[in-house]
């Protein structure tokens, strides 16, 4: 059984690359039982299904609640709550079925009135919630029946199913979400294949099996138990010894670790998650794109994947797409060139060079030891940076969409729509470059109506080719997402997104230890 | 004073102490221009290389040489110490001398409100006015010199309790002069001797706890060489290369060493009866 | 130890807590980049920073959250936490008693190390073992608690194996788990301590054995292990209960790194959290307990110092 696992986590390795689904191979009858012990590396304390902001979090949240979609591993959308949908020709308004007889933990049906209330939640401003400016264009929710909902949009979107699987979009209780939209900090009502036992946010967060879970044959194991490990090492050595079965997430230092401990199987995927240095486009010096094209010639980014991955990761070009995304184009990696960077310089006006601060916060380090390293990188073609690093908190107070060159860093997007109009096009959420280039608006805007993927490809083909272009940021590298279990783990494939983990469908195999 | 000196010399807790200040001291002044390499300049071949003519305590995560850096990290390490216990003992021994010259209950109440304060430790003390100043080495000074300042405040009272019943004090006070005058030009010379050891022994701790600081991220900022801040980064490369950790952490240990030494020196070149 | 003493013990332990509490509350009232800012980290929007400020009671004057605050503090309540919306208290707690486990532990094994080292040292007076201890306790002094803890995780853990590097298991989970994993961190609390001890013991046990009464025993013909155990020990030993009892307070100090660094969910950790959080209750409630506990132990030292010594008497 442990063969045809490794043979099926190489595939979701090599199939991640090219974007297609893993899960597909004919799995082995899962064993139901026991109790999986996973560890986390940050504490869940926030387990609002609407306000989770981190992965541990939406690992929770995951597990106690449902979305009406989820997201398989090669980022296409699943029903979930919802078995099926439809949508007009235009892509601009959706049908969403729900399953029949679904019920919330607390034992009240689950309908249409749920959804709607649910998503009305999201839009509003006031509850905050991430999925906001994450779930699409939408302009109405409504409940056509009892089984039925329909969004409107505000304009064409073929990605609304993947939308809809956002991490911190989950139904939750009309009744609550009207009366107590906080009370669901503390308690958890939700359809998920778990129920909460415990939760005690710095330390061990319990859930046990849903009986009524809409799906009979998941989950497999009866209790799940998330342990927090604020320290890497200590989490790692938790897996060797065996006290846990599966942890979600660890650095390449540990990971070289990891490979080497028997009983242990290290966990490898590519990934979109990736470091940037964002240049405000419309302040000197980057509005001129020679500076900004200067900049990116300085970076050598296959010493940059060593640097900052610590060799784990894949070299990006400045376009935010890796090879892990379904519509990545291919194009030959930039090289450093210092003599057109200094070029480039004089030409816009810097002969002598020129001097900026380039702000990191500190969370994660990485982003402190990329601006180091492009500062080293960047000295000889004139460039004279002055590193900044400042707590997160501060950042995001000061710095994040203000700032005029500062590194950021971003978890891969379940699609190429979602990344481009998070960060890059002009009504981007996060707009934070203002590069504000309306022939790329356009070109993105035509991709998100669009459901013909022959014609939608080479549309984000354009839309990359445009970034690596126009630069508004420089994107050296791309993370391989790592992480370890014990070889009796059964059914588990790390998900390129970060944030989808899926442990209803993991069960425990031969060897592994029975937990009370 | 130069007497002193002789004597501190003459012990030798006081010899080493000072040969090791003396080293520091070349360090603070002159590390740049005296380290082997450019402590910035990063490597992609020779990450994480280990000790060895090339590298003389190795090289980090980005190659850099951990040597290098640490002669330039003195500066960001040692004269922040200083000058957090310099301040901490000049605000210190202001209200010590003002609440002994004062006296009756409002000496009482100052000291019950010392005391109270003492009741918070030091190191928690700081980080909350780091956390509230924001973090940064200017920062981490003004913490420690506050959280030092309450415990200087009363070894000052101590010996300023007995200065105020000297002659020329009360002489001063007879004459009519204001409070501040008989404070600062009275009192405060005359309590100085016993308050400079007590600061020497402190800048030990005041290394100590500026490092830690910084070792929680409080304190310097990367990508400074502050000694605290490398081990802080190296702890999650301690499995590839455990130097960059060991290189740094001695620092401070030595130079904490340094400034204990000088201060039980001095202490024993003070008091000659130095029997245990 | 009479009545009145009692009284003015309590009292200024009441007023301690009294400016401990309005110290920590004016220092967390200024903490930059508040908390509603925080908690909502990249989604802030106007409309969600405002209603999370009236949820959190931030747009009140001062005094009047300090009323609220330290009203509720008394009858035991410490607020919601702003990060989980968990009650601070018992979680504040359940941390102080990890904490207090590790202190305890510290000293426990500083007094098993350092007693005998001293006594050792003093009747070497001057010769090599003498050297030695105080050399130890000079470098013991001068690492700071986070070098020693990493130094001693690299060798027990990383390089030999023998011990877990971090983490925390209650002792009823398992009692071999608890203490392995208490060890490292139980060491690194105790190498200060003992570097302190140790020169503490030594010198007094030098003056005790000078003194008259030893001389007196000795002359007497009482045995030399009676002389030792019986009266120097004892005499000894007397300072080093206030010793103890103020490095309590050191303990509570260093344990902040110590328990950073060994990931032990203690109230130091539990505070650190806090304070990045910019997680107002649990700040005050953490600062607050911790300040109490010090203030506690430091009159406990205090009336075991009486009962131990009868010529001391605090009227």
């Amino acid at each position: 059984m442990t063969s045809v696992t490794r043979r099926l986590f190489l595939a979701g390795t090599a199939l991640g690359l090219v974007g297609l689904p893993a899960v597909s191979l004919a799995a082995p009858t899962p064993k139901r039982g026991g109790t999986l012990r996973i560890s986390v590396d940050q504490a869940a304390s926030v387990i609002h299904p609407l306000r989770t902001r981190v992965n541990p979090e939406y690992l929770v949240a995951e597990l106690l609640y449902s979305g009406l979609t989820a997201l398989a591993p090669d980022m296409s959308p699943e029903p979930d709550l919802a078995e099926s949908w439809t949508t007009d020709a235009t892509s601009s308004e959706w049908i969403f079925k729900l399953r029949k007889g679904l019920t919330f933990h607390d034992g009240s049906p689950c309908g249409a009135a749920d959804v709607v209330a649910t998503f009305r939640a999201i839009l509003d401003p006031k509850v905050a919630s991430p999925a906001r400016t994450n779930v699409g264009p939408i302009k109405e929710v409504t409940a056509v029946d009892d089984l039925t909902v329909k969004f409107t949009l505000a304009s064409p979107y073929a990605d609304l199913p993947v939308a809809l699987a956002y991490p911190c979009a989950r139904i939750a209780p009309a009744k609550i979400l009207e009366t107590d939209l906080d009370g669901l900090a503390r308690t958890a009502v939700g359809t998920g294949p778990f129920k909460l036992v415990s939760y005690e946010p710095d330390r061990k967060i319990v859930v046990e099996r849903n009986p009524t879970y809409w799906d009979p044959t998941r989950p497999a194991v009866d209790r799940v138990e998330v342990l927090v490990y604020p320290d890497h090492t200590a989490e790692a050595s938790a897996l060797i010894s065996g006290d846990t079965d599966l942890m979600m997430s660890t650095t390449a230092s540990e990971y070289l670790r990891l490979t080497k401990a028997s009983g242990v199987k290290a966990l490898r995927i590519p990934s979109g998650q990736f470091l940037n240095v964002n240049m405000a486009c419309d302040q000197k010096p980057f509005d001129d794109i020679r500076v900004r094209r200067a900049l990116a010639l300085t970076v050598d980014r296959e010493a940059m994947v060593g640097f900052v991955a610590g060799g784990y990761g894949t070299p990006g070009n400045d376009a935010p797409m890796s090879p892990a995304y379904r519509y990545y184009a291919a194009a030959p990696l930039l090289k450093p060139n210092i003599a057109e960077a200094k070029k480039l310089l004089a030409e816009a006006g810097y002969p002598n060079g020129l001097d900026v601060t380039l702000v990191a916060s500190d969370t994660p380090g990485t982003r402190a030891q990329l601006a180091v390293a492009i500062r080293e990188m960047a000295k000889p073609a004139g460039f004279r940076i002055t590193v900044q690093t400042m707590p997160h908190a501060t950042y995001l107070d000061q710095v994040w969409k203000k700032g005029s060159f500062y590194v950021g860093f971003y978890n891969m997007q379940a699609t190429a729509d979602a990344i481009f109009a998070l960060l890059f096009t002009s009504n981007a959420a996060w707009n934070e470059t203002r590069w504000n280039n309306k022939a790329f608006d356009e070109v993105v805007f035509a991709a998100r109506a669009e459901t013909d993927d022959a014609r939608r490809r080479p549309l984000y083909a354009e839309a990359q080719k445009m970034m690596r272009e126009g630069i508004p940021a420089v994107i050296p590298v791309f993370f391989d997402l790592l992480a370890a279990q014990r070889a009796w783990v059964e059914g588990y494939v790390l998900h390129p997104r970060a944030s989808v983990f899926r442990l209803d469908r993991v069960w425990l195999g031969d060897g592994a230890p029975k937990r009370g | 004073m130069t007497d002193l000196v002789g004597r501190l010399l003459r012990t030798p807790q006081g010899a080493i102490g000072c040969t090791l200040i003396l080293l520091l001291a070349v360090a603070c002044v002159a590390g740049p221009w005296i380290a082997p390499k450019d402590p910035e300049a990063i490597d992609f071949l020779g990450r994480f290389r280990p000790i060895g003519a090339e590298n003389w305590l190795g090289a980090d995560q980005l190659g850099r040489d951990v040597f290098s850096r640490l002669l330039v990290g003195a500066r960001s390490t040692v004269p922040m110490a200083l000058a957090a216990t310099l301040l901490g003992t000049v605000v210190g021994a202001v209200v010590g001398t003002t609440s002994a010259h004062l006296g009756g209950r409002l000496d009482e109440a100052i000291m019950r409100t010392i005391d109270a304060v003492m009741a918070v430790p030091g190191l928690l003390l700081a980080l909350l006015l780091v956390g509230t100043l924001g973090n940064g080495s200017g920062n981490a000074v003004i913490a420690i010199a506050v959280a030092f300042a309450p415990g200087m405040a009363r070894v000052t009272r101590s010996v300023a309790l007995a200065v105020r019943n000297q002659e020329y004090v009360k002489a001063a006070v007879a004459r009519g002069e204001g409070g501040a005058w008989i404070v600062f030009r009275e009192m405060l010379p005359n309590v100085m001797a016993p308050v400079v050891i007590e600061a020497t022994i402190r800048v030990a701790f005041a290394v100590m706890l500026f490092a830690t600081l910084s070792f929680l991220g409080l304190g310097a900022q990367p990508p400074s060489p502050e000694w605290g801040l490398m081990v802080a980064e190296a702890r999650q490369y301690v499995h590839q290369a455990p130097w960059v950790l060991i290189a740094p952490s001695l620092a401070i240990a030595l130079t904490a060493i340094a400034f204990n030494l000088v201060g039980d020196g001095l202490r024993d070149a003070l008091n000659p009866r130095h029997e245990r | 130890m009479s009545f009145g003493w009692l009284l003015g013990r309590s009292a200024s332990i009441v007023y301690t807590i009294l400016v401990v509490s309005i110290l920590v509350f004016g220092i967390t009232q200024v903490l930059p980049a508040d908390a509603a800012v925080t908690l909502l980290g990249e989604n802030a929007t106007p409309e969600a920073l405002a209603a999370v400020r009236t949820r959190l009671g931030l747009d009140d004057p001062y005094w009047l959250q300090y009323l609220h605050w330290i009203g509720r503090v008394v009858v035991g309540d410490f607020g919601t936490s702003m990060r989980t919306g968990q009650p601070v208290g018992p979680e504040m707690f359940a941390a102080l008693g990890r904490s207090l486990i590790l202190a305890v532990s510290a000293i426990l094994l500083m007094l098993v190390v350092a007693v005998p080292l001293g006594m050792a040292a003093a009747l070497n007076q001057g010769r090599f073992a003498d050297t030695a201890t105080s050399l130890v306790s000079f470098v013991g002094i001068a690492f700071p608690e986070f070098v020693t803890a990493t130094l001693l995780a690299l060798v027990f853990a990383d390089t030999l194996q023998w011990l877990p590097a971090t983490g925390w298991v209650a002792p009823g989970e398992s009692a071999g788990g608890f203490l392995s994993h208490l060890a490292l961190p139980a060491l690194t609390a105790s190498v200060v301590l003992v570097a302190h001890v140790v020169r503490m013991v030594r010198s007094e046990t030098l003056d005790v054995l000078h003194s008259d009464y030893i001389r007196a025993a000795r002359l007497k013909g009482v045995p030399e292990g009676r002389v030792l155990v019986g009266h120097a020990l004892r005499n000894a030993l007397l300072p080093v209960v206030t010793i103890v009892a103020l490095d309590v307070g050191y303990l509570l100090g260093g344990i902040i790194v110590i328990e950073e660094i060994f990931a032990i969910p203690g109230i130091g950790r539990q505070l650190m959290v806090a304070i990045t959080a910019r997680d107002l209750p649990s700040i005050q409630a953490g600062a607050l307990i911790m300040a109490a506990t010090y203030a506690l132990t430091n009159t406990l030292a205090d009336m075991a110092y009486t009962v131990l010594d009868k010529r001391i008497r605090y009227d």
